[in-house]
């Protein structure tokens, strides 16, 4: 996965490229992502601008005496669109992420929200996770972790550590992604999390040096590949 | 940059030109918003010319009201000649009629010499209260409205900041 570089200064494109990363990783595992509300936004949003849209070329045809009532009822549509979409914003999705369900023989069936927000100025990503059973038992968890933990110095954006952080501290998700799970006894609490971050960096580095086949090491098979054909060049 | 932006998903596409579609849209439903409460299609004016002063300098912004047709001599009016598009304020010296006949208004500006016979139409002597008025001044700010007597005399510059707007609302996540 080959996510662009981004400024490490700025917390927006730090959440953004994580907020994105998040539903690529679930949907890879097999939970049907949900666009419902996205969808509604878009159509509130969408239905608002058209009416605006309208109302400027009639305005634009006909003039302002032929227009006059219309028009009144074009305003007074167009804003409570927008009422409606900032209630939906703010009210409904509040920072939703990621909506969907799974269904898998070791969870059996979920419904699954996660928000994610970060604090000003503070480079820590929360996540609201919270999902139900079948038998409409509703668990419902707060995490939150630097964004060093999967952002390196440059700036990319390094899936291995962030889906592990996942798949520990989310019990829905270990469960389905076993083999994201570090070995027992570790992955829990913040403090850990940095350090564990960085010694996956650094495996992966040892990756990149001996060709050699281990899971989920994502940064290393560009560079083995083009290790190879250089190889193949001299030869 | 514009990687990035072909990059999204088509609803995250949809989003950022959402974000600025609404930008756009908001500010001109709050302009006919206005229109609306004023019942003038120009609620917000210029003044582009001296002739009014000292009541009114270049570059002043004025507020007007539309809804109260009974019009006296000393409001101040901003009407519009009919084949010339240019909105002109000038104060009411004179009225005809009024109650059941329509109301007539002949104008002047403080600072010309002469009432506006001149600047009507040809062959009309008065103003239709009615027709020709957009409004009657009932606020004013000084000054700010030289912005757009620079964007209304170098229209290039509307054509920039708009691009520029789209440009940075389309490709910022803020």
């Amino acid at each position: 996965m080959s996510s662009p570089k981004i400024a490490v200064y700025s917390l927006s494109d730090l959440k953004n490229t994580t907020d994105d990363a998040l539903p690529n990783y679930l949907t890879s595992l097999k939970f049907r992502q949900s666009h419902y509300l996205t969808d509604i936004r878009l159509a509130l949003g969408y239905s608002a601008v058209i009416i605006a849209a309208i109302t400027f070329y009639a305005d634009w045809k006909l003039g302002w005496e032929r227009t006059k009532y219309g028009t009144f009822w074009a305003v007074l549509a167009y804003f409570i669109l927008n009422g409606a979409l900032t209630f939906w914003t703010w009210g409904v999705e509040r920072g939703k992420v990621f909506v969907g369900e799974i269904e898998h023989q070791s969870v059996g069936r979920n419904t699954i929200s996660i928000a994610s927000s970060v604090a000003k100025h503070t480079p820590i990503y929360n996540l609201t996770v919270s999902y139900t059973n079948s038998k409409g038992v509703e668990k419902k968890l707060e995490l939150s972790s630097p964004f060093t933990r999967w952002f390196d110095v440059d700036g990319f954006f390094i899936t291995k550590p962030f889906q592990q952080w996942l798949a520990s501290e989310v019990p829905i998700i270990g469960q389905i992604d076993t083999k994201n799970i570090p070995g027992a006894g570790s992955g829990s609490g913040k403090v850990n999390g940095t350090s564990e971050a960085m010694a996956v960096v650094v495996e992966q580095k040892v990756d990149v040096q001996t060709p050699r086949k281990t899971t989920g090491s994502e940064a290393a098979p560009p560079s083995t590949r083009s290790r190879k054909a250089k190889k193949a060049a001299d030869r | 940059m514009f990687s990035a932006l072909s990059s999204l998903q088509p609803r995250q596409f949809l989003t950022q030109i959402l974000n600025f579609a609404l930008v756009l849209s908001t500010a001109f439903m709050l302009w006919k918003g206005l229109s609306v409460a004023t019942d003038s299609p120009s609620p917000i004016v210029v003044v582009l010319s001296g002739s009014m002063e000292p009541a009114f300098q270049r570059g002043d912004l004025l507020f007007l009201w539309n809804r109260g047709m009974n019009t006296q001599i000393g409001e101040v009016v901003v009407y519009n000649v009919k084949g010339k598009d240019i909105p002109i304020v000038h104060r009411v010296v004179r009225r005809y009629g009024g109650g059941e006949q329509p109301l007539k208004l002949l104008t002047k500006g403080d600072n010309n010499l002469a009432d506006d016979t001149e600047l009507y139409a040809r062959g009309q002597d008065y103003l239709e209260r009615s027709q020709d008025i957009i409004g009657s001044v009932v606020g004013y700010v000084p000054f700010v409205g030289y912005v757009t007597i620079l964007l209304s005399e170098h229209p290039w510059l509307k054509t920039v900041m708009l691009g520029i707007m789209g440009v940075m609302v389309v490709l910022q996540r803020e």
